[in-house]
């Protein structure tokens, strides 16, 4: 194993962040920058009452658009004053609700277990979700038949509503010695985690808040909200046929991903100038195009860049679900797509609608062109051809496909070895003004593409060692780092645990997060050092990392 | 599409205690009761698969824990149901006298948007016994006047009708649905979100 939590002195100094910008930080951001976890920081410490008010309407971006636009000749006024999630956490704390069951162990001689629960596709896996609806109907299960679940799913609906309406609190979770079960009741449905992996109850709570926000993605909040407000014992899965497919492969990526854990988006890492040229490339088409939102380019879940209307930024976990959109239709891939998209954190009420096609047979980047027009589909197909041919004269399809295919002579291909610092093993850091990430073995292409193969399948508990560490272990290593170093009541800022392992350091700052993996045994002043000449060659080519500006249109 | 075929039923069973809930369901769903969470959330759960006219339907079924009349769930229990299944036993009167308490509990905390065609469907049980005490006819008078709820007489014990009452019960809440589905109470996505814009401007016209 590489690491046990029980040998984990933690070393808590204070830091002092340098004068100058931090790498890959720079004065406008296209992004949110975020903390990934004050949204479960508030989400867990809400009270009943405050969830129930936390889903009514908020205004709508969407609508703001259309009204600056000219689309509606007066301005809207949206009909409830908005309660803005995001003041939300002004008011946290009030009371800490907490129902931690634990667990009586069914002493219940009972045997006669529902058969189900125990046939193969079912045990053994390290993490199920199941989403169902307030009144218990089943909607969602990672893996197995959701209806011959019907049974748990009313035992969950229950036990949700028993500690709600007898005892006037919201139960989060149920630990076992091996387990623990986190719910999420987010309006009309439950959402449930259970799981054996290490991860923290915050880190499923906010897995269990990305596919609420799938599904909204698919409906938008106002339509799922209608809907079971018309008809509570609705079978939401008729809306969802198609959906269940966006949710699996989201719960794969954030597993794999860390950019889910810490909130951030990676970044295509690309030459400057040619990042520039496809930048003015889609700037210039666009520009004229009234109605357009974003304009957003991405390769292998990782942004190349983002042209947006003045004053609108999007939020990380948004570009997520894009990114997971993209990555598991391959339909988009054959042919120019019109879809209606809801962003969740830029307008949950309303869709925007989405051109979205791959640049061409030659290059694996993906463009999406937002916009709130709902019959544009015509003139942002037009834009999308002269797009392409702009890029393809200016070489920069030939500079995003060296970046796919990880061209050996380009630094950020293996920045390990180009760094030069032999004991350092991984590494990511978040850039936090800019919600952008950089890690020293960005998952490639191929490592992806067993998404598909694994569905509905695999995620069985491994009792194997693997000799060589992968981007995705490193990043399990690093969960407990991250969990202790985002927690709310005891926040650390910088974490040193050295063993026969290996040495792991854990950073924040105000300016960035970072997570080292070096070399078993090492002293705090060598590993220090090292970081420090990590951080100047990540402020080197920070150009190249990351996008470094904010273009709009 | 393939999911129009499947469907998944909410389905309740009420009546005094002792009048042979459990029983039935047992019989029906043929397998030995486990009470597995009775004790601890106030309700159990048997599911079952029936086919009605070509679609697998998934029977949720929700019995409620011994003391019924104090039973802790509340509206959760009750919330979203797709049809409510009233038992009474015909060798006790007063089972059947609390019938009517039952629907109109169910129909309080349920609050279904069509009260008056929400599918109940009543069982007489343990017609088995020879001490009967509630006639057929005297449970056929009180359902028709209940807007014609079906009415069958069972055994649990010597599985009489259960199997019937089951199906009718499956085909009820499923015709409810049905006829939900005509009146489109949802337009799809993208007309939806047509919709949504119409509203906005129609917002727009009221603000002027
Ligand atoms: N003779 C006879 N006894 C029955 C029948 N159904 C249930 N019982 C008995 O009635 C008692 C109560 O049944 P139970 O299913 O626990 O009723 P519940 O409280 O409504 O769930 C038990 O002793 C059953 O064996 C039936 O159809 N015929
Ligand atoms: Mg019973």
């Amino acid at each position: 194993m590489a690491s046990t939590s029980k040998d984990v002195p933690a070393v808590v100094i204070q830091d002092n962040p340098p004068d100058d910008l931090e790498p890959g930080a720079c004065h406008d951001s296209i992004l949110n920058p975020t903390d990934s976890f004050e949204e479960f920081a508030s989400e867990m410490s809400s009270s009943l009452q405050e969830r129930n008010i936390s889903l009514a309407t908020k205004s709508s971006t969407i609508s703001e658009i259309q009204s600056e636009i000219g689309e509606n000749s007066a301005p809207m006024k949206p009909t409830k004053s908005s309660d803005d999630l995001q003041t939300k956490d002004e008011s946290i704390s009030a009371s800490t609700s907490n129902s931690n069951l634990t667990e009586q162990n069914g002493d219940d001689t009972d045997t006669e277990k529902d058969d189900y629960l125990q046939s193969p596709e079912l045990v053994n896996k390290e993490k199920h979700v199941f989403i169902l609806s307030s009144a218990g109907k089943p909607i969602y299960s990672r893996y197995g038949n959701e209806d011959k679940l019907a049974g748990l799913c009313g035992v969950i609906q229950a036990l949700v509503s028993v500690v709600e309406e007898q005892n006037q609190d919201i139960l989060r979770s149920i630990s076992t010695n091996d387990c623990k079960a986190v719910f999420l009741v987010k309006g009309p449905l439950i959402l449930v985690a259970v799981s054996k992996s290490d991860e923290s109850e915050t880190q499923l709570v906010l897995q269990l808040t990305y596919a609420f926000n799938q599904i909204v993605s698919v409906l938008t909040l106002t339509q799922l909200n209608r809907i079971f407000e018309q008809r509570r014992n609705y079978d939401l899965r008729r809306l969802l046929s198609g959906a269940e497919r966006l949710i699996d492969h989201l719960l794969i990526f954030m597993e794999k991903d860390p950019a889910f854990l810490l909130g951030a988006v990676r970044c295509l890492p690309l030459p400057e100038k040619a990042r520039e040229n496809i930048t003015n490339a889609i700037q210039t088409t666009c520009n004229k195009i009234r109605d357009l939102v974003f304009a957003i380019m991405l390769a292998g879940n990782q942004l190349i860049t983002l042209v947006r209307m003045k004053k609108y930024t999007l939020h990380p976990s948004d570009i997520h679900l894009l990114f997971n959109l993209v990555r598991s239709s391959e339909s988009f891939k054959t042919a120019e797509s019109w879809t209606p998209i809801c962003l969740p954190k830029f307008d949950s009420t309303g869709f925007l609608h989405g051109h979205v096609s791959y640049i061409s047979e030659d290059c694996q980047a993906c463009l999406l062109l937002l916009t709130v027009q709902r019959d544009a589909f015509f003139p942002l197909s037009q834009a999308k051809h002269t797009i392409a041919d702009k890029l393809r004269r200016s070489n920069c399809l030939v500079a995003i496909n060296d970046a796919l295919n990880r061209n050996e002579e380009l630094p950020t291909t293996n920045p390990l070895k180009h760094i030069g610092i032999p004991e350092i093993r991984h590494f990511m850091y978040k850039c936090k003004s800019t919600a952008q990430l950089f890690t020293s073995d960005p998952i490639s292409l191929d490592k992806l593409q067993d998404y598909r193969l694994r569905h509905k399948e695999g995620g069985d508990i491994m009792e194997k060692k693997v000799e060589k560490l992968s981007d995705i272990d490193y990043v399990r290593n690093y969960r407990k780092f991250c969990s202790s170093i985002h927690c709310t009541s005891t926040p650390a800022k910088l974490i040193f645990r050295s063993n026969s392992c290996d040495t792991i350091l854990a950073w924040v700052t105000n300016g960035f997060e970072l997570y080292v993996t070096f070399d078993p045994l090492m002293e705090k002043d060598q590993a220090i050092k090292a970081v420090d000449r990590l951080l100047k060659w990540i402020k080197k080519e920070e150009q190249r990392i990351f996008i470094m500006h904010a273009p709009t249109f | 599409m393939s999911s129009r075929k499947k469907a998944l039923l909410k389905v309740i069973i009420l009546g005094d205690s002792g009048v042979g809930k459990t029983s039935l369901m047992n019989q029906f769903v043929n397998k030995k009761f486990s009470n597995q969470y009775k004790a601890t959330i106030g309700a159990d759960f048997l599911t079952k698969e029936v086919i009605v006219d070509d679609r697998i339907v998934t029977m949720q079924i929700w019995d409620t824990a011994g003391q019924e009349r104090f039973q802790s769930l509340g509206v959760a229990f009750y919330r979203g149901a797709d049809c409510c299944v009233l038992v009474f036993d015909v060798t006790a009167p007063n089972t059947f006298k609390s019938l009517e308490s039952w629907r109109d509990e169910f129909l309080i905390q349920a609050s279904p948007r069509d009260p008056d065609n929400f599918p109940f469907v009543i069982l007489g049980n343990k017609i088995d016994l020879d001490n009967r005490a509630v006639s057929a006819k005297r449970a056929q008078q009180w359902c028709q006047s209940k807007n014609d709820i079906p009415y069958f007489e069972t055994s649990a014990k010597e599985a009489v009708n259960v199997e019937l009452a089951f199906q009718t019960i499956a085909r009820n809440a499923l015709a409810q649905e049905t006829e939900a589905e005509l009146y489109n109470e949802f337009p799809d996505q993208i007309k939806l979100n047509a919709n949504d814009n119409g509203r906005n401007r129609d917002g727009d016209n009221c603000a002027c």
